[in-house]
């Protein structure tokens, strides 16, 4: 089942039955009661989501701390493939995107997301550790909103997506 | 473009060659024509002196016989004026052998008989000439006291003979006449019957009539003039200068053969007579010797054409193969040329291909480095500006400490690399055993693969032969290949060390159930910074490096390493020592 469809059955099971507890959904959507409270913090949390996009766990994880720190509720991927998948299902409000990565590059996967019309208004900040102005003027081409290189500033990071949060919601 | 006439040009080399060939050829004989004409001119000039010269020789020979005889008679006459009558005949004898020409000698007294003589038996003893009428001659002789000698005459014993009549004075007294006869047979034999050559001679006297002659053509006796005259007008002057006393050359033709001749006559002149002898040679004769001399010519005509001709040829060769010999060594240079190209544009694709690959290697380096300052500055960053809970702390702090081991790992492989290209790699080599090498590499890896709930699985065979080699080294090759299995390797697989011997030969292969390599990728393994993408190697990407390094170590222990891995099934990594 689709992960978008299941997050309608258990928004329509709970306007039914407002009480029906976790145990009972998780049997009538053949899922575990785990993923049911999961989905439900999900559904029920308003915070902005990132999702951030790095082969590189070691660099995905604190990053992920740190912007959680700061009240955003993170989304990760360690592969261009699952970033797409994930962007479809989550609709993340905004793509912290890796360029070096193996199979397929942060190139492609902005190229991907930014022609389709369900996720082509999604904001993408490029993250790489080449700084090369090549990789610049490709970013932009491909549609990416911001770009950043590695090693960056945490707090520069910060404030960048600050801004570019603030530009779409108006 | 090369200009077509050049001197290396074989179709122009033989053309020139020829045309001055032919040049000098046509030279050769037009001027061979000149000179056949000058020859032609002087041979006939020369043959015309020749003949004349032989007219000349034989009349100063048949002049010189006759006057001889005639002095000689003279002489007698004198000398019998004094000598009594019958003393006579001794000096007849005398000059009869001395003379060798005269036929008779006969004396003739005052009254004009015959009273003796020499030869005896030819002598007509006692003929008067009065009686029979022949005193005309004697009375001449006798009324001008000078000797006279007659024209031809029938002899009595047949033939025909010319008389010298000396008159014989004692003082003013008339004693008689010495009489001589010569047979103009004699003189024929002695002067005319030398020329078995087309040559032919004749004497004529001064009224055109035929004395002797060197064929049967010249009847004696017979008028040549009356013979000639209106039939043959050309002979006619010859012989009306002939009878003048002129001595010269002339050409006729023959009145029934039309065959031009050359007669060259000279004159002979004897007291009251004057004779000519002519020299008839037929045209031929000279065209004999030029045609000779035309033979020779046109042999050195010839001889020298071919002596062109040959010469030529041997310039063409000479040149063809000069031509030859360039072309080769144009084609040798060239291809020379383009060989010295070929290796400048190998070399410059090898410099271009080695430039890619340094700058490569320089930006995968930087990456590779660059690469765990990121989550260390996040990290740092993070807890520096928030505070969080002492479990985030605590994997903050964790996450720093591994990624700077990582860069440590990454600055000493890469020390190892660069020691390993400049050839400064030390290994401290000692006798090692095999096993206990394999065993350390295990130790070492015994967490990892623990925490990856990999079983790591050793057969050793015993008593395997010691090896000298580096023993850090050696630890680190396996290590490496340990630890490059237990990547490849989902968790819960196995890894296995087999360690034997093979003839001459130590093998440790070291198989592991991992992913496998693509065929396309296994001849990339070993080169610097290459990692197959794959998702269990993440928690422990390396440096990119491992195998290089590990298969430098081999290589410089004098082993090899290879790979043979089939993809899904897994990988066995093949170590292989000399003993």
């Amino acid at each position: 089942m689709n992960p978008d469809d299941i997050d309608n059955e258990i928004v329509n099971i709970i306007k039914k039955d407002p009480e029906m507890p976790y145990s009972r959904i998780a049997e009538l959507l053949l899922i575990s009661e785990d993923e049911v409270k999961e989905k439900l913090e999900t559904l029920s949390d308003t915070r902005q989501k990132i999702l951030i996009v790095d082969d590189e766990l070691d660099t995905l994880i604190p990053l992920k701390r740190a912007l959680e720190a700061e009240d955003y509720l993170v989304v990760e991927a360690s592969s261009g493939m699952e970033a797409i998948e994930i962007t479809r299902s989550v609709h993340p409000d905004l793509i912290l995107l890796d360029l070096m990565m193996p199979v397929m590059d942060g190139f492609e996967v902005c190229k991907v997301l930014k022609d389709d019309v369900l996720t082509g208004h999604i904001p993408i900040i490029m993250l790489t550790a080449k700084g090369e102005i090549d990789d610049k003027i490709e970013g932009i081409e491909t549609g990416a909103d911001d770009y950043v290189t590695k090693p960056f500033d945490l707090g520069e990071l910060k404030a960048r997506i600050k801004m570019i949060l603030r530009r779409t919601n108006v | 473009m090369i200009p077509k006439f050049t001197l290396g040009n074989n179709k122009w080399n033989l053309l020139l060659v020829i045309i001055i060939c032919t040049l000098i050829i046509s030279l050769i004989t037009l001027y061979g024509i000149r000179l056949n004409e000058d020859i032609h001119e002087i041979a006939q000039e020369q043959f015309t002196h020749q003949q004349l010269l032989l007219s000349k020789q034989i009349s100063t020979g048949i002049e010189e016989f006759l006057n001889q005889n005639t002095i000689n008679i003279e002489i007698l006459a004198n000398h019998i004026s004094d000598t009594p009558p019958g003393e006579v005949i001794p000096d007849f004898i005398n000059v009869y052998y001395h003379s060798r020409g005269i036929y008779v000698i006969e004396f003739i007294n005052e009254s004009g008989v015959i009273t003796m003589g020499y030869p005896l038996e030819d002598i007509p003893t006692g003929y008067d000439l009065y009686e029979h009428d022949q005193a005309y001659t004697f009375e001449k002789a006798r009324d001008n006291q000078k000797t006279y000698v007659t024209k031809p005459f029938l002899l009595m014993e047949g033939g025909l003979g010319v008389t010298i009549w000396s008159p014989v004075y004692k003082g003013d007294e008339f004693k008689g006449v010495t009489l001589a006869i010569i047979r103009l047979s004699d003189i024929s034999n002695r002067f005319l019957q030398n020329y078995d050559s087309t040559e032919e001679v004749y004497v004529v006297d001064e009224f055109g009539t035929i004395l002797c002659g060197s064929s049967d053509r010249y009847q004696a006796g017979e008028n040549f003039i009356d013979t000639v005259n209106g039939t043959n007008p050309l002979l006619f002057q010859i012989l009306n200068k002939q009878m003048n006393g002129s001595e010269g050359t002339g050409y006729y033709f023959e009145s029934n053969t039309f065959e031009k001749k050359l007669a060259a006559y000279s004159p002979i002149k004897w007291r009251n007579r004057l004779w000519s002898i002519a020299v008839v040679s037929p045209q031929s004769d000279v065209d004999d010797l030029i045609y000779s001399v035309y033979v020779k010519q046109v042999g050195l005509i010839g001889l020298s054409g071919g002596f062109i001709v040959l010469f030529s040829l041997s310039i063409i060769l000479l040149l063809t193969r000069w031509n030859k010999s360039l072309e080769l060594e144009v084609a040798s240079k060239t291809s020379e040329i383009t060989k010295s190209n070929e290796l400048l544009k190998r070399a410059n694709t090898k410099l271009m291909e080695l430039d890619k690959l340094k700058s490569d290697f320089v930006s995968m380096v930087s990456h590779e480095l660059k690469t765990p300052l990121t989550p260390m500055k996040i990290s740092a960053e993070f807890l520096l500006q928030s505070d969080p809970d002492v479990s985030v702390r605590r994997e903050m702090l964790e996450l720093i400490v591994r990624n700077i081991d990582r860069q440590t790992r990454m600055v000493n492989d890469m020390l190892d690399i660069s020691r390993i290209e400049s050839g400064n790699m030390r290994f401290r080599k000692e006798m090692l055993d095999i096993g206990e090498i394999i065993n350390s590499a295990f130790e070492t890896m015994k967490k990892q693969s623990e925490e990856k709930k990999i079983n790591i699985t050793t057969d050793i065979s015993p008593g395997l032969t010691k090896i000298n080699a580096d023993k850090d080294k050696l630890i680190q090759v396996f290590v490496n290949l340990l630890s490059n299995a237990l990547k490849f390797t989902p968790d819960g697989g196995n890894v296995e060390i087999k360690a034997f011997e093979s003839g001459k030969y130590i093998e440790v292969d070291v198989k592991d159930d991992g992913i496998g390599i693509p065929p396309d990728k296994i001849d990339k393994i070993f080169d610097k910074f290459y990692q197959i993408d794959n998702t269990y190697a993440r928690p422990y990407s390396g440096s990119g490096l491992g195998l290089a390094i590990t298969k430098s170590i081999m290589e410089g222990h004098g082993g090899t390493i290879r790979v043979e891995s089939t993809p899904g099934e897994g990988s066995v990594f093949i170590s292989i020592f000399l003993k």
